[in-house]
């Protein structure tokens, strides 16, 4: 590796070394504590897949070039030096790692091992060496931000095809729009992923409980999160932002996608508005009586699987499980409970690389398999887009026999007048 | 001999107290300067108050309870007795009439929880030749778990050696003296290196120097920033 793009790349590190980030840097016995809660080495043992282990391998480039012993003693920490090899590892390392966060829960320390490959990230968009499919997904999602205006018509054209299914599912009044956009002063904005199944049932939901909503002109997935690039991941969501602001919303609710939740919600600092996540909105009509629905709908075993970025990492955790109580007589909680449940295997980008991280996804997730079979449900109902694949996609692989749900989508068709 | 004694007591004790405490600060205000993230770390389901329950997991431990029982255990166990035996340390230069509810003169145990000590340091050293435990060490963790184990033994079984000599030679009232001659910054070795269990308190003292010369450099600094780190955890 040569010398200028070393420097660029120390450079990116630097700008990473926050107080926090550099707490967890200075800090890690190397107990091993972490090791086996870890879903990745607790279904394939091998030391490379320990939450340390990968954090080490961005601390001993941090050892080498920020720290005293690092440079005096090298051998100590094994210090390392920043070189091509050094960027083959931080790759492996940065993506086996779904940024689940439960290895922090254990550790002594509370080692924050997502934010740790999130340095390693950086280093690898510095070097060209990220995924590319990832960062060509951000730029998109950007060039869209931009050229909103032309494309606005194709959308609108695009949601007027998707009026009868929102309307099949819930009747409105004659002259009201079954999905509006656009609307000044909504109490909500919602923000969908590009798919029916992200808008027809929301939308119907929304309608039944009469509320007054526009629907985003922009996705919520944010792919800059995934790649980790803190540039692109403010652009992306401060899109969304920005139409908040322009409409005068007070409210933006995230569709069922937990990184863009917890970006929005707690790694974007304080907004304007409220920010909240689609299931808590359910709850909330649900508990203000503007919905009802009908509990024999699904009359098959039902478990709910917390996606790590909405449970564990953002908090929502009570308001599913009031949504499922008046969806079924038969829910069944996973164990170990939400603070520590397993993570589907799915995140930090994984799922979006679709086939070609699909057999680390499979191997890396069997304890995942073997969390869900032990339920003996029926039904595995979730809330975020990159769980619902990932979980499908083992559905299949480990013979779970469940049907894999959204939680949005049993509301809607179990809603009742 | 003379010379190495007296250079080990003094002068390295100096250096080494002085080397532990600005290395402390240098490392405390080298992470005062960073900037703040602006954005929460915590994990939920939260519980309040936070602070309370990141001081319940820095001194408990509930992840490592829950995911390795027996490490826990001897982590306990060796922070509980590294705790008395500093408060041990205290009592040599001054008298603390709190804890002489049980009178004792060598403190706590004649060596008891020295014991102890060095059966959780072998612990922990035997878990590190272990997978993963022993793919994820570096030489800094054995290095360090060493340094502190030879510390220990010779400090801790400093009384037992003293019964092979003339008891009553070398005690606690003769470190006593020694070492608030060290704090009043007028040094005098006195009469610590007479007795023929006086190489035991040298070397106690030579790797405790060393001790706390490596620790604000080395992953020792988990004592310091393990509350703020739990409190990051907590919100
Ligand atoms: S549990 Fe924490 S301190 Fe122990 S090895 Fe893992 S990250 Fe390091
Ligand atoms: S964040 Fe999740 S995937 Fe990453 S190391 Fe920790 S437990 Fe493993």
């Amino acid at each position: 590796m040569d010398k200028q793009l070393q420097d660029k790349l120390l450079e990116l590190f630097t700008g990473k070394l926050s107080r926090q980030v550099q707490l967890y840097l200075d800090t890690c016995s190397r107990c091993g504590v972490c090791s086996d809660t870890c879903h990745v080495y607790a279904s394939m043992p091998i030391p490379k897949y320990t939450p340390a282990y990968r954090a080490e391998v961005v601390r001993r480039i941090f050892k080498k070039y920020f720290k005293a012993q690092g440079k005096l003693l090298p051998v100590l920490g094994e210090a390392k030096i920043l070189d091509e090899t050094a960027l083959d590892e931080l790759k492996e390392a940065a993506y086996s790692c779904t940024g689940c966060r439960r290895c922090m829960v254990y550790c002594p320390f509370g080692i924050d091992t997502q934010q740790i490959m999130s340095i390693a990230k950086l280093l690898l968009i510095g070097a060209n060496s990220e995924p590319e499919i990832l960062t060509m997904l951000a730029d998109m999602s950007i060039s869209k931000g931009e050229s909103i205006e032309e494309s606005k018509e194709r959308f609108i054209e695009g949601l007027k095809r998707l009026e009868t299914d929102v309307i099949d599912k819930w009747k409105i009044k004659a002259g009201k729009t079954p999905i509006p956009t656009d609307a000044q002063n909504a109490d909500i904005l919602y923000v969908a992923l590009a798919g029916a199944h992200s808008i027809v049932p929301a939308a119907a939901i929304f309608n039944a409980a009469g509320e007054n909503w526009s629907l985003s002109f922009f996705e919520a997935v944010n792919f800059g999160a995934f790649v980790g690039d803190p540039a692109k991941t403010k652009l992306i969501s401060d899109r969304i932002v920005n139409e908040a602001k322009r409409l005068k919303v007070k409210e933006v609710s995230i569709c069922e996608c937990g990184t863009a939740f917890r970006v929005m919600k707690h790694l974007s600092g304080p907004q304007p508005f409220k920010v909240s996540s689609l299931t808590e909105v359910h709850a909330r009509y649900l508990r203000e009586g503007r919905i009802k629905l009908d509990q024999s709908k699904f009359d098959l075993p039902v478990t709910y699987h917390d996606p790590c970025q909405m449970a564990r990492n953002a908090g929502v955790i009570d308001d599913p499980r009031f949504i499922l109580q008046h969806l079924t007589d038969d829910f069944r909680e996973m164990a170990p409970d939400p603070k520590y449940n397993w993570c589907c295997g799915g995140g930090g980008g994984l799922v979006a690389l679709g086939e070609e991280t699909l057999d680390f996804r499979m191997k890396s997730a069997r304890v995942k398999a073997d969390q869900v079979k032990k339920t003996g449900a029926k039904i595995l109902a979730t809330a975020c887009e990159n769980c619902h694949t990932q979980l499908s996609d083992l559905n299949d692989h480990y013979k779970m026999n469940v049907e894999v749900k959204f939680l949005s989508s049993m509301v809607a068709d179990a809603l009742v007048h | 001999m003379d010379t190495i004694y007296t250079l080990i007591l003094v002068p390295m004790v100096y250096l080494a107290f002085f080397v532990f405490f600005a290395g402390i600060i240098w490392r405390i205000t080298a992470l005062i300067r960073k900037p703040k993230l602006p954005t929460t770390l915590k994990i939920y389901p939260e519980k309040k108050p936070a602070i309370l329950w990141a001081l319940t997991d820095t001194f408990f431990l509930p992840g490592v309870r829950r995911n390795n029982p027996v490490l826990w255990f001897f982590l306990m166990v060796f922070h509980l007795c590294l705790l008395l035996l500093f408060i041990g340390h205290l009592e040599l230069v001054w008298d603390l009439p709190m804890f002489q509810m049980i009178p004792h003169e060598i403190f706590l145990g004649n060596g008891f929880l020295g014991i102890i000590l060095s059966v959780s340091l072998l612990f922990f050293l035997f878990r590190r030749f272990i997978s993963p435990t022993k793919d994820l060490s570096v030489p800094e963790d054995y290095f360090v778990l060493i340094l502190l184990f030879l510390t220990v033994i010779f400090g801790s079984e400093m009384d037992w050696a003293r019964r092979w000599y003339a008891y009553e030679e070398m005690g606690p009232a003769e470190y006593r003296a020694y070492l608030q001659t060290l704090l009043a910054f007028k040094p005098d070795i006195g009469d610590v290196n007479i007795s023929g269990h006086s190489f035991m308190l040298v070397l106690h003292v030579f790797f405790g120097n060393l001790f706390l010369m490596v620790f604000p450099f080395s992953n020792l600094m988990h004592s310091i920033f393990a509350i703020p780190l739990n409190k990051l955890r907590r919100g």
